[in-house]
């Protein structure tokens, strides 16, 4: 007898069904380290980790490709999300803020580059991964607010400042290339158009589409579930349009933020919180970001990232501890700061493919010191943004959560 | 041991103003005294600026005053250094009744031991209490006095909720009412009014028995719309929501500098309880209708419109107000009363023209720094 209508063995496993199964184990992977009292993002990560490996062992290598949308997708509402919080009328009103940005930033890319030089990288590299350095994790800050329920000077400077030095990051990557293909004997025009065409159609990109949602809000019903699927739907598309067009992500979907806040007349858009389905896609990312980074990173280069990572957390504790203070933080609010701007991911890991990809000679050695690095960082990073955010006193005490069931309304 | 009331230069005035610290992203009450107050502890400003229950509110304590015009000009003084202090943290800071759509089990209670222990005894009664009023104090020179201004002010309550009202919107609701912001005040033990003790000796017998019953601790306990305060050597009226702008503010002062001294002059002697009787009536006409609330006079038994009464009242004390330097601010309150022109009235012309509560709130935060002035 043979029953058509049942399925054939052996079975298939069909993408729908892993993602479920992925997206349920970082959930409870999150559950885990919540238990634990460690934050849920290292579950997430830590599931990845177990997983990678995992699904290329069973041949599913593709699965990481196959979910690559979800990533972008969660991508570019975090950094929407993140260019939303950019104030630049803040900056404008206290300098130090802006300062304070510019100083970890500088010291991060100088305590780097000169960590990269004495291990005898050329200076191209040493400046780009240098820059790459600068980043702050905007999932892993903006999710250890959300999960912490942070409020206070710390947390919005903390955020302010990852935003500022994602945009530098991408900025200075964006003109090194052009250097580094003027090294690499490419032409002039690719050594200086290059970097323009990626710097300028970003902002530009980000703009239209602000433009586009206001327009577009202008004539809707001011609700907040509608101006909600109005600005993920516009934040897939600027994605897409992003890859489309060959322009960096970061920049392109900052800058849509950034453009859709800093909105001084209109106020034409509600300012809506993508947090309700970030969950999911937080978990999706953490969850791919920790699967696409190989283990083997650490035994290749394990004391060069530690290096990379130590510099890097010098820099930035540095910056926050000579300049925050100045603007009239508390010492214990200037470590919570520096604190709260160790975390690394997804755009460290986005910025290194990004260059890896566009410029061959940046190499696996530098590649694999940046990716053990984030690995440390993955656990490391979570962990010092909750110690800063408590340090602070910007947490909601322990045991005062009980009723964090309602998710913020606004 | 009798409380001793501390004797103060008659009609001077002063005012607490609670005030509400908000972000600038979608302008929900965020933690920022503890940033806004030590920077301000710094600057050489009249009065005080101290913290309150949760740590989104602030309140100003403003010196003794003995004139209108003082009082508003050390006001605008303190605004700007608050505004000004606020914007540097990227804070806004605003006034208004209540919070119109904050949640109130998010409000984290301002680590100080009484805050601390207040908390714990009324429990979310104590986060509830995120409101905002401003309280008026007046100098009498006797705690005889001084209860006699409790009860005679009294009448005048409905005119202080309609002339302050700033508060129609409660999480993220459209109340219905002029002032939401009083039910809050409601719900505790010993709010309402002073019971009709006529001497200040008798008043300190009822305060000897709630203490022997352990009720009371000290006057901090009782929670009525207008008290004696003893320390002080005032009458204080907390009935007002916080004014939306510092002027508002100090035209309500000045009203109730002006009555007080209009009370203490002419002296009214009908007997107080019938004006009890129709006390609960009144306060809630006012609060849900505002300016178009009926008031019973309990004496004539007449029913009148609480803006005409409030104009009636306004002339009524027009020579005092010559006496007390008060007249712009009484001009100011008439023009409101004939123009039904309240803090509520304003907020919901706002909401109606943007759909938006945070939107509402940005623009009562920039109507309290002075950037847009009332019409």
């Amino acid at each position: 007898m043979s029953a058509s209508f049942l399925p054939s063995l052996p079975f298939e496993l069909s993408y729908p069904l892993l993602f479920g199964v992925l997206l349920v184990s970082g959930m409870l992977g999150g559950e885990i380290a919540r238990a634990l009292r460690l934050p849920r993002m290292i579950g997430y990560a830590v599931v990845g980790f177990v997983f990678g490996p995992l699904a290329s062992a069973m041949g599913l290598g593709p699965l990481i490709d196959e979910a690559r949308i979800f990533v972008d997708l969660a991508m570019g509402l975090v950094l929407f999300d993140l260019g939303r919080r950019m104030d630049l009328k803040w900056m404008r009103r206290d300098w130090s803020l802006l300062a304070t940005g510019l100083a970890e930033s500088l010291l991060t890319f100088i305590a780097v580059f000169m960590t990269l030089e004495a291990l005898d990288f050329r200076p191209v590299l040493c400046g780009l991964a240098a820059a790459i350095a600068m980043t702050t994790s905007p999932a892993v800050v903006l999710l250890m607010v959300h999960d912490t329920r942070s409020e206070g000077q710390v947390t919005e400077r903390a955020l302010n400042l990852t935003a500022l030095n994602g945009l530098l990051a991408s900025m200075i990557v964006t003109i090194m290339l052009g250097s580094a293909h003027y090294e690499s004997r490419m032409s002039i025009e690719a050594a200086v158009l290059h970097p323009l065409y990626l710097f300028l159609g970003s902002l530009i990109l980000g703009a239209s589409m602000a433009w586009a949602a206001r327009v577009i809000a202008r004539a809707i019903e001011r609700e907040r579930e509608v101006h909600f699927s109005l600005l993920a739907g516009l934040v897939v598309a600027a994605v897409g349009l992003a890859t489309l067009l060959k322009l960096p992500v970061i920049l392109a979907l900052l800058s849509f933020g950034l453009f859709a806040r800093n909105d001084e007349r209109g106020y034409a858009l509600l300012n809506v919180n993508v947090a309700p389905i970030g969950r999911l896609l937080y978990i999706v990312l953490f969850v791919i970001t920790g699967a696409s980074l190989p283990a083997e990173a650490l035994h290749v280069a394990l004391w060069g990232g530690l290096a990379l990572a130590g510099a890097r957390a010098l820099g930035k504790m540095a910056g926050a501890l000579i300049v925050a203070p100045l603007g009239g933080l508390r010492v214990r609010q200037a470590v919570g700061l520096g604190l709260a701007l160790m975390p690394m991911s997804s755009v460290t890991l986005l910025l290194q493919h990004d260059i890896a990809r566009l410029y061959p000679p940046f190499g696996a050695s530098l590649s694999a010191m940046f990716l053990a690095a984030i690995i440390v960082m993955e656990v490391a990073g979570p962990l010092a943004v909750q110690l800063g955010l408590r340090l602070a006193g910007e947490t909601l005490p322990e045991g005062e959560a009980t009723m964090s069931g309602s998710e913020r309304a606004a | 041991m009798p409380l001793e009331f501390a004797r103060s230069e008659l009609l001077t005035f002063g005012v607490e103003l609670e005030l509400m610290v908000l972000n600038t992203r979608d302008y929900d009450l965020t933690r920022g005294a503890g940033d806004i107050l030590p920077r301000l502890a710094k600057m050489k400003l009249p009065g005080e600026v101290k913290p309150e229950i949760t740590e989104s509110m602030i309140e100003i304590n403003s010196s003794v005053n003995h004139r209108y015009d003082e009082l508003l000009r050390e006001l605008q003084t303190v605004r700007n250094a608050i505004v000004d202090t606020a914007e540097r943290l990227n804070l806004a800071v605003a006034g208004g009744g209540s919070h119109p759509f904050h949640k109130w089990h998010e409000r984290r209670i301002y680590p100080t031991e009484r805050f601390r222990r207040v908390s714990s005894l009324y429990g979310y009664l104590a986060k509830q209490f995120t409101v905002f009023g401003q309280h008026v104090h007046v100098g009498v020179t006797s705690g005889d006095d001084a209860v006699y201004l409790t009860h005679r002010l009294a009448a005048f309550i409905p005119h202080f909720i309609a002339l302050s009202a700033a508060s129609p919107y409660f999480q993220g609701e459209e109340t219905s009412f002029e002032t939401s912001r009083l039910h809050a005040v409601s719900s505790f033990p010993l709010s309402g009014h002073m019971p009709p003790l006529e001497t200040w000796a008798e008043f300190n017998g009822y305060f000897d028995e709630m203490k022997g019953y352990g009720i009371v601790e000290s006057m901090k306990d009782f929670y009525w719309d207008i008290r004696p305060k003893p320390e002080y050597g005032t009458v204080e009226v907390r009935i007002f929501d916080t004014a939306l702008n510092v002027e508002r503010a100090a035209e309500l002062a000045a009203y109730v500098q002006t009555l007080s001294a209009h009370l203490l002059r002419v002296r009214v002697t009908e007997p107080i309880l019938p004006m009890y009787r129709v006390y609960g009536y009144n306060r809630f006409q006012a609060c849900r209708f505002g300016f178009e609330a009926t008031l019973v006079d309990p004496y004539t038994r007449e029913q009148r419109r609480l803006g005409d009464d409030l104009l009636a009242t306004l002339e009524r004390v027009a020579p005092d107000a010559e006496a007390m330097g008060t007249r712009a601010a009484m001009s100011a309150l008439a023009r409101a009363a004939r123009a039904s022109d309240n803090g509520s009235a304003w907020l919901r012309a706002r909401y109606n023209e943007t759909h938006s509560l945070n939107d509402m709130v940005r623009m009562q935060a920039e109507l309290w720094a002075g950037a847009v002035t009332k019409p």
